[in-house]
């Protein structure tokens, strides 16, 4: 469960990302969050990976006070939160495989654990086939699987997603989203920050709307609302 | 730690020593340079301790007596310097032994005083050992009083002029480790500072995908430490190669003192070389990353 208990955060320049943000997401939920450019989506995302501390307000992952945490206890925040970013952050000095598996290696897995999952999460993502390939020499839409493959292969209950769509034609857009959505099935709390109309108007999930900082709208079964 | 975990580090680590050829080339060298000054302060020091020691051991009084003087006379000297308070024990040494014993200090160049044996220059004296060492000024001052002691003489001055110069030694060669330690810090630093620059990215990544502060930092520690250590083996390679010339050409010169072996210097210092080497490589790496974990 995640839940936010008026937030604000107000960077060093004195602009003020989001103001006074409150809500609960259940485990188990998927959950659009979206705005225009700059309405303080990235923010949210950031405060729950605790990139960012907020300037005042709560934060709970779990029923854990995540903005109380110390600098020592982040990592461990972060190996129950899978994120996947627009520029799908791979190393291109490692192939599929070994991305997926750097994973496993940070939270010092045994190897024998390493070789039976890392397989198991390219089958599941559709990518068995590629596992020795870089990431230069996929697509745009075969580079994201690989790196949603890298987020849930910790098992982490939830997954955040910050505009994974935002460079993949519309055909590849719904792949993502449609593994997503079975990602999300299988019990992972799903967020995503998106400007995708279509997506977010067809898929008829939670939509949490930001504007210029606060929360505009929130819909258990959410259309986008903007003309996109 | 795991042990497949600890194996990543290393592994990593050597393929950063691997991945900034010329940087590391470079910061070796600097480490070398840098720790074959220190380790001519060390021998330097070394040498001096041993040195104050040969003479310290050496500490005792020569009364030097008149050398008309015969057996019955000299024997009366004796028994008056016996009688002196803080006056351990006296030996006597006639002008034979004198020569004899100065032969034995020339070694092989013995053949310089052949021929003397007839017109011997050297002088009897009484030896004479103190109960204490701070003892001997006042002693020497005594027996300077007996008739028929030419001359006192005791190594005292040369003691105490060799522990000042062994205490402005160390002081200026504490201060000659600092800075050489500073400059070789900053240079292992600049050196790892390229290669996490140039991992930014998977740093920045890894810290996203949970990992440990540590577990980012030990392969660049890993890097700088054997940069220390290799840098601080080549140097000690080379001091000890020269030094092995060097103090074999100063002993077959040098007859009061001898150096210390090669073997001893080597010995004696190679913790303190392997110690430096990787503290050095440790501090430096550590000062580089610390600035890209805060992400």
């Amino acid at each position: 469960m995640i839940k936010f208990v008026g937030v604000s955060k107000k960077y060093k320049n004195d602009i003020i990302a989001v103001s006074n943000i409150n809500f609960t997401i259940d485990n188990g939920e998927f959950v659009f969050l979206v705005g225009p450019s700059g309405a303080g989506k990235s923010t949210i995302l950031k405060l729950l990976l605790r990139e960012e501390i907020p300037t005042t307000g709560s934060i709970f992952v779990d029923k854990k006070d995540i903005t109380k945490l110390k600098r020592k206890e982040v990592p461990y925040l972060r190996r129950n939160i899978g994120v996947v970013f627009q520029d799908f952050k791979l190393l291109p000095n490692k192939t599929v495989y070994e991305n997926i598996a750097f994973a496993l290696q940070i939270v010092e897995a045994e190897p024998k654990y390493i070789r039976r999952r890392v397989p198991m999460v390219l089958s599941l993502v559709g990518l068995s086939e590629r596992a020795n390939s870089y990431p230069q020499q996929l697509s745009g839409g075969e580079q994201q699987r690989v790196s949603i493959a890298r987020a849930i292969v910790n098992e982490p209950s939830i997954l955040v997603a910050d505009e994974p769509t935002g460079n993949l034609d519309p055909d590849t857009s719904w792949e993502i989203v449609k593994l997503l959505s079975e990602i999300n099935k299988r019990g992972t709390t799903v967020i995503m920050s998106t400007h995708a109309k279509d997506i977010v108007d067809s898929m008829k999930k939670r939509v949490i709307a930001l504007e210029k900082g606060n929360i505009v709208r929130d819909e258990m079964r959410g259309v986008y609302g903007y003309e996109a | 730690m795991k042990l497949n975990t600890a194996a990543y580090y290393i592994r990593e680590g050597l393929t950063n020593v691997k991945r900034n050829r010329a940087m590391t080339v470079a910061s070796i060298t600097s480490v070398t340079a840098a720790l074959l000054i220190l380790g001519l302060f060390l021998i330097i020091i070394l040498n001096v301790d041993s040195i104050a020691n040969q003479v310290e051991s050496q500490l005792e009084l020569k009364a030097f007596i008149n050398d008309n003087y015969d057996a019955t006379k000299v024997a009366k000297v004796g028994e008056e310097i016996k009688a002196i308070s803080g006056v351990k024990s006296i030996t006597f040494e006639s002008k034979k032994d004198a020569l004899n014993s100065f032969k034995k200090q020339l070694g092989d160049k013995s053949y310089l005083v052949n021929g003397l044996e007839n017109d011997n220059p050297m002088p009897q004296s009484f030896i004479v050992k103190v109960t204490d060492a701070n003892m001997m000024k006042q002693v020497s001052e005594e027996i300077k009083k007996i008739d028929g002691v030419t001359q006192v003489s005791y190594g005292q001055d040369v003691v105490d002029k060799l522990l000042g110069i062994i205490k402005i030694i160390r002081i200026v060669g504490l201060f000659v480790i600092l800075i050489l330690f500073i400059i070789s810090v900053v240079i292992i630093s600049n050196t790892i500072k390229l290669g996490v620059f140039a991992r930014r990215r998977e740093i920045n990544i890894m810290k996203y995908i949970g990992a440990t502060d540590w577990f980012i930092r030990w392969p660049f520690l890993v890097e700088g430490i054997v940069l220390g250590l290799v840098g601080s083996v080549l140097a000690i390679a080379i001091l000890g190669f020269i030094y092995g010339y060097a103090s074999d050409l100063v002993n077959n010169k040098l007859i009061i003192f001898t150096l210390l072996s090669a073997g001893v210097v080597i010995k004696q210092s190679l913790v303190y070389f392997l110690a430096m080497g990787s503290l050095i490589g440790a501090i430096g790496s550590g000062i580089s990353i610390k600035r890209f974990l805060n992400v």
